[in-house]
């Protein structure tokens, strides 16, 4: 931890994410309207010291709405690579524990999974869900555990041939105990680096996706969706467009900055370039 | 060679049929198809009409059946007719019997999407290379600051927002660039130099927002390969053998740290291809993106299944390529194939 700390790129992603998790977590106390209500007679105010980022087509306060937004993506960043990491660990240790025709059949499903364009096949399935938070956050994570799945299969390949594994299986331990005592902690770097940066791509499809009218859905506030306004009064009010643009912006430089930070920090082949 | 191509070539095969029926099942385990939109459009119509509409589609049949129609048409490259836009070919274009001729919907979508990929991979070419080589140059100093930090930016914009700001910026503020569709109206009567420079202005944006992420992810490819390839043994022995640093940097250096990439590039084709749903969406340009995402909101299969499975071959013809091109600049590669 105290490395992670010491890396600059990790201590910033580290502030910055913590920082937008606080707003999230104390957005009723912090926002200064309902995000929801409607006031036609507030519509579409430019910045005040009343609407700190002014108000949207419907009269509500911008502000308070980027708040509430907060959670969502906080929350679809982290129940998507949820789904999708606890996926990749379960089918990686599969194919790399017991290979054989196990291991051909779930390596062939990732390539047949990562060769069909992935945001169109989110499409594909979102578009005929009924469009909520929960659908977008399932359909993320069952569109993204390839790349963990990979990484754990080939940790796992690596690891079951060195001694310590090797030392523990001969010594009578269950296939359960290798799995969970040795090839999964010594595993946990690579995965947890991926995770991050995996948060930071659903926060970007999920922006994407309620942008398009696909995702979140009115009243209810994602940043993508505010956007989706911001764009149909752009000649008229940029503080629709320019802030949730650019909360998304940092929280996705937070996880990258997070993730890479990480990698630095945590794998001892790259801290000593 | 020639027998590791057809050996690549015939295992697409399978692979296809896979995609193809996960994009299939995907599908219609979801609720809801074509009948439920034209129903929401046309309330009067009735159950009755719907339930015949549905046989006429085959969309009364078990999943698994409908499938294997699907198949047994695709063995001619059949992909069906449009549900929802006047029966339209889905893939390739048709003649009636009086010999007029219906154009495909991907037959037409598809160069657009092309060409917007290609340009893509050019400014990424172009920008990315001097960019990362610069940055290996210039490790830890002020260059190589400025570059990473624009690397990290480029990552995490969201596309769509810097679409946004841009074409209000030069669209709306200064009228600098078109904001919409592929040409203007008076396309017909320009002459062709004029033509070329129409679709670029149209493009310049859209291309610069599918490329941007790419970018930043090959100039940092190109910096870490560059300065991997720097620490080599082989770099130290041009140098000492009073090479100019020139010669080893352009010569020695980065045509190793190219290889890599080369893989690299063939993998970031599923990922152009599908960003271009919003950028298409948004600029209204007539490609695969915009095509799909209106296939999708309509539910109209044939279309739906016909880009998934052009996108998904498009890939895998993509990352064959990358694989041929890298035997083909890596001698070590090379013997290890045609063995």
């Amino acid at each position: 931890m105290k490395r992670v700390l010491l890396n600059p790129l990790s201590l910033w992603g580290f502030v910055i994410i913590a920082g937008i998790l606080l707003l999230a977590l104390f957005a009723p106390l912090i926002a200064s309207h309902d995000p929801e209500a409607i006031d036609v007679k507030a519509i579409l105010l430019a910045p005040s010291s009343i609407h700190l980022m002014g108000t949207d087509g419907l009269g509500r306060d911008v502000f308070s709405r980027m708040l509430f937004g907060a959670r969502i993506s906080l929350l679809v960043g982290f129940v998507a690579v949820g789904i999708a990491t606890v996926i990749g660990i379960i089918l990686g240790a599969i194919s790399g524990f017991y290979r054989g025709w196990v291991d051909i059949v779930i390596m062939r499903l990732v390539d047949v999974m990562l060769s069909i364009p992935t945001f169109f096949l989110i499409l594909a399935v979102i578009a005929f869900l009924t469009p909520s938070i929960w659908n977008i956050m399932i359909v993320i994570g069952l569109t993204s555990w390839m790349g963990v799945t990979r990484l754990v299969r080939a940790e796992f390949l690596s690891l079951r041939g060195r001694e310590f594994v090797m030392a523990s299986q001969t010594l009578g331990a269950q296939d359960s105990r290798l799995i969970f005592k040795h090839l999964l902690p010594n595993s946990l770097t690579p995965i947890i680096v991926s995770s991050v940066l995996g948060i930071a791509s659903a926060v970007l499809v999920e922006s994407g996706l309620s942008f398009l009218g696909l995702g979140v859905q009115a009243p209810q506030a994602s940043w993508g969706n505010i956007l989706t306004d911001g764009k149909e009064y752009i000649q008229f009010a940029w503080w629709l467009s320019l802030f949730p643009g650019m909360a998304i912006l940092i929280t996705v430089l937070g996880y990258n900055l997070l993730g890479e930070g990480l990698r630095d920090a945590l794998d001892p082949r790259t801290t000593k370039q | 060679m020639t027998k590791y191509l057809l050996k690549r070539l015939f295992w697409m095969l399978p692979l296809l049929v896979g995609i193809s029926l996960v994009s299939f099942l995907i599908m219609h385990l979801a609720p809801g198809d074509i009948t439920t939109t034209e129903a929401s459009f046309n309330p009067k119509a009735s159950e009755e009409s719907r339930q015949k509409l549905r046989q006429i589609y085959h969309l009364d049949e078990p999943v698994i059946v409908q499938y294997g129609l699907w198949l047994k048409r695709m063995v001619t490259l059949d992909f069906g007719k449009s549900f929802a836009t006047h029966q339209r070919p889905v893939f390739w274009q048709v003649k009636d019997e009086k010999g007029n001729i219906t154009k495909g919907m991907i037959q037409d979508a598809l160069p657009v999407t092309l060409l917007i990929n290609v340009l893509s991979l050019v400014l990424i070419i172009v920008v990315a290379l001097p960019l990362g080589v610069i940055s290996a140059l210039t490790q830890n100093r002020p260059p190589d600051r400025a570059i990473t930090i624009f690397v990290f930016i480029g990552f995490a914009i969201p596309g769509f927002w810097l679409a946004l700001m841009l074409m209000y910026w030069t669209g709306v503020v200064h009228d600098w660039l078109p904001i919409s569709g592929l040409h203007s109206i008076d396309f017909e009567k320009m002459a062709w130099p004029a033509q070329i420079l129409d679709v670029l202005k149209h493009l310049a944006i859209p291309v610069f927002i599918s490329g941007l992420s790419g970018l930043a992810g090959i100039s940092l490819y190109v910096r870490n390969g560059m300065l991997d390839v720097l620490h080599q043994d082989y770099i130290t022995t041009a140098r000492a053998k009073g090479l100019p640093e020139n010669s080893v940097v352009y010569r020695h250096a980065l045509r190793n740290a190219l290889l890599p990439l080369i893989t690299i590039l063939g993998l970031s084709i599923p990922g152009l291809i599908g960003g271009s749903v919003i950028a298409e969406s948004l600029f209204a340009i007539p490609g695969m993106g915009k095509l799909f995402y209106d296939a999708v909101l309509m539910r109209d299969f044939p279309v739906i299944m016909g880009i998934l499975t052009i996108g998904s071959a498009l890939t895998l013809l993509g990352n064959l390529l990358a694989d041929v091109a890298y035997a083909w600049a890596d001698p070590r590669v090379r013997r290890g194939v045609v063995q």
